[in-house]
């Protein structure tokens, strides 16, 4: 492959996981900031929840950015 | 990107940099556990009581997943996978070691190719940021799930690839291929990610960097602690969905 397509391939992964992890975490924590304005004492129970849900939502995007690190740097499909 | 040494033997080839790291993690967990389970008391003070939180922490998940007394026979299994990656995830943040090399040394691997990607050399770095580990780990545990699974009852185990039509049958090898794929990818993918960042806000400008840069290292080792969890429990539901008794 040609080396400037790698690059841009490798921007364009980087660039969708980073938009996905910025809608995945919107939703995550609308839906915390909305749970804590109807219930404010539960706002402990559901901290640790929605960080765990973090951990989970941003692990699709982040295996994009890697590979897309990996494609960038001509590790890998260069 | 970085370089690692790497061994050609008996046909294989062994990363010296993920040997040494694995080894060193797995040093430290042992060191940790023994130091701070010594002079066990009825009434837990100092050292004992952090031991005691970490398993009561573990006991937590596995108790989520399983009924209490089937439970606590994994719970020695999921302590030692959340120590070990936990280690892991924050030696990598706390530690790197990385040498510079400008010629040809055949005997660690390091050739003219590689040289001319990269003059550095990692000889320590988180073992969980090379994707062979954490694969290993992701299919060792989905294997003994699967075993777990076979002994336990083999008509319910075959029986479960054919629920409830017999037509989703790809489906669920695709799922059961697919489960410890991502489980691995998670791991290496969040610890993989964060090193390179790290590498390359060490590349630039200090003035410029030193603040993104204590940023993202205190976001790390939040990331290793979120991860080594959820490595744990994936790992516990993986496990019980072959073994609970339940339907």
């Amino acid at each position: 492959m040609d080396m400037s397509l790698a690059v841009l391939a490798g921007g364009i992964m980087i660039a969708f996981g980073a938009l996905a992890a910025g809608i995945g975490n919107g939703v995550l924590f609308s839906r915390y900031l909305e749970g804590i304005a109807r219930q404010p004492e539960a706002q402990g129970k559901l901290f640790g929840q929605s960080m765990i849900a973090l951990g989970l939502v941003e692990a699709l995007p982040i295996i994009s950015i890697a590979f897309g690190i990996l494609v960038l740097f001509g590790i890998i499909g260069g | 990107m970085e370089l690692t040494p790497k061994i050609k033997f008996l046909g294989l080839t062994f990363d010296v940099t993920v040997m040494i790291g694995t080894v060193i993690t797995a040093l430290l967990v042992i060191l940790f556990v023994l130091l701070l389970t010594r002079r066990r008391e009825m009434k837990p003070r100092g050292a004992q009581n952090m031991m005691e939180m970490v398993i009561e922490f573990i006991r937590g998940v596995t108790n989520m997943m399983l009924e209490a007394k089937k439970a606590e026979k994994y719970l020695s299994f999921a302590v030692t996978i959340f120590l070990f990656v936990l280690i892991a995830n924050l030696l990598g943040v706390i530690v790197m070691v990385n040498a510079e090399a400008h010629g040809e040394i055949p005997l660690l691997g390091i050739t003219h190719e590689g040289l001319q990607q990269s003059h550095e050399i990692s000889w320590f770095k988180s073992p969980t940021s090379d994707i062979n580990v954490t694969v290993a780990m992701a299919f060792a545990i989905a294997l003994y799930a699967h075993f777990a699974g076979l002994f336990k009852s083999p008509r319910r185990y075959f029986g479960h690839y054919v629920q409830p039509y017999a037509w989703m049958l790809p489906l669920h090898i695709i799922d059961e291929l697919a489960k410890p794929t991502t489980h691995a990818a998670r791991l290496w993918a969040n610890i993989f990610a964060g090193e390179v960042l790290i590498l390359i806000l060490r590349a630039g400008t200090p003035y410029l960097t030193a603040v993104p840069m204590f940023a993202w290292i205190g976001f790390s080792i939040f990331v290793g602690v979120i991860q080594a969890y959820i490595f744990t429990v994936l790992a516990m539901v993986y496990i019980s969905q072959k073994v609970a008794d339940d339907h």
